[in-house]
């Protein structure tokens, strides 16, 4: 965890590898992050290399903005634009629906296809596919604890055990208060860093049970009013 | 050599990295002839670094020549084997050592577009990654006729949603072009027909940021680290119960005892070793007798486990093996993309079976249950994710069957709900 200064604590100089945030290197949070480096992306994509990498989980939720129209719309041209076959934009595509709606709602996946002359049906297929797309609306926050082997090893049953009861919700719930959604997700690709934990976009790593409550804390003030 | 800019936020910058030399070794490659570029990575001897270890050189020289058709590279960046954490280390602390590799890459197997396939939980990576490329645009590194050369080369970022199997080469093709990630059956080999039936080649993120290295020193000088067959140096991820895990950049044929105990500072205080997989969940588990052993392909090979990508889980004497073999099969059973029967009712069974076992309620004959379940998992299936899954699961009841035998009578009311 960093500390109120938003200095990451410092604990020993270990291994030239190491860069999670609770860790290591006398840096920022921004300076491991790189949100320092990145800034602000546009939210028409950017160069059209790379317009298909936005945030597909965010705090906000626009359940009647048009999904393909003004900055959306220029974005999945780009991305269209780097393809030979339309199809290859159906993931990026799902991404921009996931950003703007935080989940996939079925009317959004058979917009997609109609853009993208598939079917409806192939869409799904797709879409049910891949974990990372959710078919059911969730809370502002999606916590996903790792508790695949390395992290398990270091205790993720507690570290998820804690989130679960710190929200009042079983698995895949929203919580009372529509902030928090739990769930259980295969390696992060976070392993020396037990336990390593995703909400929305964000990693958490190294988090213990007793570090939890903190965290709800910190998120919920994040929260726009 | 890789990691040598870990945790330095100014070398993520264009600016940054061309003052630490990048992008030296893209103007001398494109000064040089496509042949020479694949000689002296063949000569260097670099090897794959996602897992199989197919030399790199050779891998490029199956690209076929001036085919008249679009070609294409793919940087597998969807790195999710359980355990492994160095390629987003790589492109979060040096993006432009991976795509200066990306555009060498490139430029040698004549592919003017080269797909950066990332997995998509990877958003920090990603957004620096993004930025990094869009100033390699501008920088006029990447582009129509860059630095003047007359050579087009594209870049492109492509976000993953979630799926290990599109780590396998077939199945990243499969989701690049907007399908369910499924592998697809070899031959036609990806150099033949590949991402949208074009000439492709799949490397990895590691592989790639050693080739700027490569090009910039000679093949010869990649050889001075490593072993005859495994040349160079690799980075091993360590997690688990060891003192100090991280990320390690060491030489290829390192001592793998003296690497957990000495570098990685051994077990927690008071423990022992029990059991490490060296490679990602996919391959065997060694006992902790087993470690003298060099840090190599072939060293691991003739260990009767496997190299993998290099990471490296320890597990100490408090470890119950049942349970992390269980949950690394119900990651395969959770992954595997449902083409196969083998794998697809191989893994699920298997994981119910170590359930009931874990659970109390197993009995001696389910290992043996589990051991033919596994045999019938193994070379029988289009990818090789079906062989991962049989893999921890052969070699722990092999080396730790009495961890098995004491769960077995143990059941209580409590367990039985689940058996």
């Amino acid at each position: 965890m960093t500390n109120d200064d938003g200095k990451v604590r410092k604990i020993r100089p270990r291994n030239p590898g190491f860069a999670g945030i609770t860790g290591e290197f006398d840096l920022t949070e921004a300076q491991i992050r790189g949100t320092d480096y990145v800034g602000a992306r546009p939210l028409d994509g950017g160069h059209p290399s790379v317009a298909g990498t936005m945030p597909y989980q965010l705090t906000t939720r626009a359940p009647d903005l048009p999904l393909f129209e003004g900055e959306y719309l220029r974005r999945l041209e780009k991305v269209l634009s780097r393809y030979e076959d339309r199809r290859a934009a159906l993931l990026p595509a799902l991404h921009i629906v996931h950003e703007i709606r935080g989940y996939l709602p079925p009317e959004a996946m058979d917009e997609v296809a109609e853009r993208l002359l598939l079917a409806p049906a192939y869409v799904r297929g797709v879409a049910t596919f891949y974990t990372m797309y959710n078919l059911q609306p969730l809370g502002r926050f999606l916590i996903q604890v790792c508790t695949n082997i390395s992290c398990n090893l270091c205790g993720a049953d507690e570290v998820l055990r804690e989130f679960l009861e710190q929200t009042g919700t079983e698995i895949g719930e929203i919580s009372e208060n529509g902030l928090w959604t739990v769930l259980e997700v295969e390696c992060l690709g976070a392993c020396g860093f037990p336990t390593a934990v995703q909400i929305n976009e964000r990693f958490f790593e190294s988090v213990k049970a007793e570090d939890v409550p903190a965290i709800l804390k910190r998120l919920e003030a994040e929260v726009p009013a | 050599m890789l990691s040598e800019h870990f945790g330095d936020p100014e070398a993520r910058t264009l600016e940054g990295w061309e003052a630490r030399g990048g992008y030296s070794a893209l103007r001398k490659a494109l000064g040089e002839s496509r042949k020479d570029i694949i000689e002296e990575v063949k000569k260097s001897g670099l090897r794959g670094r996602g897992g199989a270890g197919f030399p790199t050189g050779v891998k490029w020289s199956f690209m076929p020549k001036d085919s008249g058709k679009q070609h294409y590279l793919l940087c597998n960046a969807d790195e999710s084997e359980p355990g492994t954490f160095k390629d987003r280390e790589l492109m979060r602390w040096t993006p432009h050592q991976l795509i200066e590799g990306c555009l060498i890459g490139a430029y040698a197997i004549q592919a003017s577009h080269c797909y950066i396939y990332i997995r998509g939980e990877f958003f920090e990576a990603t957004q620096i990654l993004a930025r990094a490329i869009e100033e390699v645009y501008e920088a006029g590194y990447a582009g129509k006729d860059v630095l003047g050369s007359g050579h087009d080369l594209d870049i492109t970022l492509h976000l993953g949603a979630g799926a290990y199997i599109c780590g396998e080469e077939t199945g990243l093709m499969s989701s690049l072009e907007g399908q369910r990630g499924e592998p697809r059956v070899k031959p036609p080999f990806p150099a033949v027909s590949g991402v949208f039936k074009k000439p492709t080649t799949i490397n990895n993120v590691e592989t790639l940021c050693a080739v700027p290295h490569i090009v910039n020193n000679g093949g010869e000088w990649y050889q001075q680290w490593g072993t005859e067959k495994s040349t160079g140096t690799k980075l091993f991820c360590v997690s688990g119960h060891v003192q100090r895990p991280g990320n390690y950049e060491v030489p290829m044929g390192f001592n793998f005892r003296e690497f957990i105990y000495d570098v990685c500072g051994g077990p927690p205080d008071g423990r022992t070793i029990k059991a490490v997989i060296p490679g990602g969940s996919s391959v065997p588990i060694m006992s902790a007798d087993e470690l003298d052993v060099g840090m190599d392909y072939e060293a691991m090979i003739s260990a009767g486990t496997m190299l993998g990508c290099g990471s490296v889980i320890v597990m100490d004497d408090t470890t119950d093996i049942v349970k992390q073999v269980r949950r690394m099969v119900d990651f395969y059973a959770h992954e595997s993309c449902g083409q196969c029967t083998p794998c697809r009712e191989g893994t699920a069974w298997a994981a119910k079976i170590l359930r009931r076992i874990e659970d109390g309620w197993g009995t001696e004959s389910d290992l043996d249950t589990l051991v033919e379940i596994s045999e019938n998992m193994t070379g029988k299936t289009i990818c090789v994710l079906s062989d991962s899954a049989a893999a921890p699961i052969t070699s722990s009841i092999e080396k730790f069957r009495e961890d098995y035998l004491a769960l077995i009578g143990a059941g209580t009311v409590e367990t039985a709900r689940s058996a």
